[in-house]
């Protein structure tokens, strides 16, 4: 379903993803894991799109990336880090946009609209009688996810998704993506949070420095590796140990 | 894009942009717990305001139909492009707009499309109010008289167009020229040139128009008339509802073909480029290195003396050197700031201008020039509490502060520094260049000395925290009245210095304001610095 291809995006001189390549088939959750600068947001942002790599290539669905980027963009759905939202909108008014957008008519868009409220446990009141700039962080989320699948995407990328969403709502998501990768949705799913992308990944890709690091089934590379757990074992490739050393001493430092 | 999604996603993205523009981007300072239920409201109160500006076409009802109607037009220009220019950088390239749309099906030229037709369409609206007056008086008189109404409308609508696709061009050239790297400085900095142009230009023609009305003619004898863009309209007006002259057709030709090309060159050839600036925007490489150098050179020189004793406070200083950044690399900031307080500046040069007179007059026009400088900080100040990064200055709430008093001294010092001092000696040049005599320069003295006080008043009258309010809200900070307040200081500051002068006064008068000022200082200082923090809902603005 997507075949990336050596890719490499270069910002000035400095490489934000260098030759990257790797594979993802229909119906599978991949976990996409890398310390903060690590290029897992530029790799995603190529993939959608939204920037042009420097090199390489990549087809999402099928299609190529660079020729097709509009029909690949038809196709997938993307959940931003940033979560940014057109905050002098209602909720309705964004996702209605949203949908005309993908060119779905009013109609089936509001039946998708209730759907996801259902889902998500918003009252449809919120929705239209308030604008975005008044929601909660959480709630803001529920809608910028809501947008990402309104379409019904076959591919959907998502960038630190549970950010903002309560317990309840974080589990009631996670359930949903492994619902529809069985459905043969294809999920990219970058996050820091570890624990989760084990329980829920079915395989992780861990990029450092723009460069692929590891790839494979969580279970099957911690057990590789000896780490015990995922965070282990980022820890151990990324440099996370002499983290925990530095803090260490920089905890020191606040010593009467 | 399929052919059955084109009209629908067209229409969704008019809607977008037309509800952003008329109600922001970001959601404070709107209702936000209810979404409007009208934006029409809104936008009758800009345009009735446009509409009551029109009324000063009366004044050159004398002047006969062309020079009227280069008035209209240029006022129009005026207004509509620095609302096209204010509106088209967040407009065109918006950061969080790319996170938002950028992965969705739509190509960047339908963004374009829309975008434009919707800064197009509210342009026609704004120069229709504006007009409104202006076609009464053209009907008035031209021989033709219904036939007026027709051309000047259509040349309304071409000065919308035109405003618009030069914008839009010189976005692209930028774009093109100084690639993706430079874009956000290169664009910043076309744009500020281009808004304060728009404002000199259109302070400066009234004047030429009401000193030299002789010169007014589309004749070919004032060739020169050429290089102004209203005169090519007013060309168009006067050739079908005028005096249907040969110069006049030329000029209508003109400023229709000009319209023509700026629209093929702007939304035809260019277009393309306009994803590739999209995807620049989006872009988040290594931090450019472009405004380091000067923070280093204001934060250098907190710590010289005498500045290191003037910005002594330490939230002081950190206020300062956050309003000389952002005034140097804020692109909102910097569209809003400079062209705000251009005419601030323009309207001492006119006063300074050669003119007939009694001494008395004379003193007070140069004495009035210097006080009318005060207008700089007392309009600054209040400009620079607003940006859009307005939630990051929550911060200062957070810091064990009792209240922002030391973030208004921060601000009011960089204001004085950066803006109002570099104005003076360009004032000061300009006066010496026009020949102004040395007694004549003195009489700048009186109101340089108040314009400590003016800072410190607007710091009274807008509870500045730098940054701290919503970008949208500025569009109403209320400069109206701080111009009327402005003029009601300044105005008996210069009688009273061109009479003290007059009488052989004049140093012990300046003595006295001296003290005057320093106690009024002295008192809104302490006023300013006892204040405590608002809740932070009030503050929105």
């Amino acid at each position: 379903m997507i075949a990336v291809r050596e890719l490499t995006k270069l910002f000035g001189a400095q490489k934000a993803v260098d030759n990257l390549s790797f594979e993802i088939p229909a119906g599978q959750i991949v976990g996409f894991l890398g310390p903060n600068g690590a290029g897992k947001s530029t790799t995603l942002k190529m993939l959608t799109g939204m920037i042009e790599p420097t090199s390489g290539a990549a087809t999402v669905c099928g299609l190529d990336l660079l020729k097709d980027t509009l029909e690949i963009k038809k196709r997938i759905g993307f959940v931003p880090e940033s979560g940014a939202v057109f905050e002098s909108l209602t909720g309705l008014e964004y996702l209605e946009m949203v949908a005309a957008l993908y060119g779905i008519p009013e109609g089936a868009a509001r039946e998708r609209i209730k759907q996801f409220i259902a889902f998500f446990d918003l009252s449809f009141e919120t929705l239209t009688e308030k604008l975005l700039g008044a929601y909660s962080k959480g709630m803001r989320r529920k809608v910028v996810i809501t947008s990402a699948l309104l379409h019904n995407p076959p591919v959907v990328f998502f960038d630190e998704p549970l950010d903002g969403l309560d317990a309840n709502a974080a589990v009631g998501f996670k359930t949903l993506i492994q619902t529809l990768a069985r459905e043969g949705k294809t999920i990219v799913y970058s996050s820091h949070i570890l624990d989760v992308v084990e329980r829920v990944c079915d395989r992780v890709i861990i990029i450092d420095k723009g460069k692929l690091l590891l790839d494979g089934k969580p279970e099957q590379l911690v057990a590789e590796h000896n780490s015990g757990t995922l965070e282990h074992l980022f820890t151990q490739l990324t440099g996370g140990e002499e983290l925990q050393r530095r803090a260490e001493d920089f905890a020191k430092t606040f010593r009467a | 894009m399929s052919a059955a999604t084109a009209p629908v996603q067209s229409k969704a993205l008019r809607r977008l942009f037309l509800t952003i523009f008329l109600r922001g981007r970001g959601a404070r300072g709107l209702q936000k717990q209810s979404a409007p239920k009208s934006i029409g409201r809104k936008l009758a109160l800009t345009l009735a305001f446009y509409a009551l500006f029109g009324i000063f076409a009366t004044m050159f009802i004398t002047q006969g139909l062309y020079a009227v109607s280069i008035y209209l037009h240029a006022s129009t220009m005026m207004f509509i492009g620095m609302f096209v220019a204010s509106s088209a950088g967040e407009a065109l390239f918006n950061k969080e707009e790319a996170d938002i749309l950028l992965h969705r099906p739509v190509t960047p030229q339908a963004l374009l499309w829309a975008k434009v037709r919707v800064m197009v369409e509210i342009s026609i609206w704004l120069a229709a109010a504006f007009n409104l007056v202006g076609f009464g008086i053209g009907t008035y008189l031209s021989p033709s008289r219904g036939m007026f109404v027709a051309a000047h409308a259509v040349s309304v609508v071409m000065d919308a167009l035109f405003c618009t696709g030069l914008v839009v061009v010189t976005y692209q050239l930028c774009l093109r020229w100084f690639g993706r790297e430079k874009l956000d400085g290169v664009i910043t900095t076309a744009q500020t040139l281009m808004a304060i142009g728009i404002v000199l230009g259109s302070q400066l023609a009234p004047q030429v128009m009401m000193r030299h009305p002789e010169r007014i003619t589309s004749t070919f004898h004032s060739w020169w008339i050429l290089c102004l863009p209203p005169a090519w309209f007013a060309g168009f007006d006067d050739a079908i509802a005028g005096s249907h002259s040969v110069s006049s057709l030329a000029l209508g030709a003109l400023a229709v073909a000009s319209t023509a090309a700026l629209l093929w060159v702007g939304f035809g050839t260019l277009a393309r480029d306009y994803g590739t600036g999209l995807q620049a925007i989006n872009e988040t490489g290594p931090a450019r290195s472009g405004g380091r150098p000067r923070r280093q050179f204001f934060k250098r020189l907190t710590t010289l003396i005498p500045f290191r004793w003037w910005i002594r406070h330490p939230v002081e200083r950190a206020s300062f050197l956050l309003c000389t950044s952002y005034l140097m690399r804020d692109r909102d900031v910097k569209l809003r700031v400079y062209p705000g307080i251009t005419p601030m500046m323009m309207m001492p040069i006119i006063m300074l201008l050669p003119r007939n007179g009694t001494e008395l007059s004379r003193g007070f026009m140069v004495a009035f020039a210097g006080a009318y400088l005060g207008m700089i900080p007392l309009l600054a100040v209040g400009l620079l509490k607003y940006s859009q990064n307005w939630q990051a200055a929550d911060v200062f709430r957070a810091v064990p502060m009792t209240g922002p008093g030391p973030l208004y001294d921060g601000l009011r010092k960089a204001v004085l520094l950066v803006l109002t001092l570099p104005m003076l000696v360009i004032l000061a040049l300009i006066a010496w260049a026009m020949g102004a005599n040395r007694a004549d320069l003195l009489m700048l003295i009186p109101g340089v000395i108040t314009i400590p006080v003016f800072a410190l008043m607007a710091c009274w009258m807008t509870n500045p925290v730098p940054f701290g309010s919503p970008a949208e809200s500025a569009r109403s900070a209320g400069r109206g009245w701080k111009i009327m307040s402005g003029l009601l200081i300044s105005m008996p500051i210069a009688a009273l210095s061109a009479g003290a002068k007059m009488f052989g006064y004049f140093w012990p008068f300046i003595g006295l304001e001296i003290v005057a000022c320093a106690i009024a200082c002295q008192l809104i200082q302490y006023r300013c610095r006892a204040v405590k923090w608002k809740p932070i809902d009030e503050d929105a603005d």
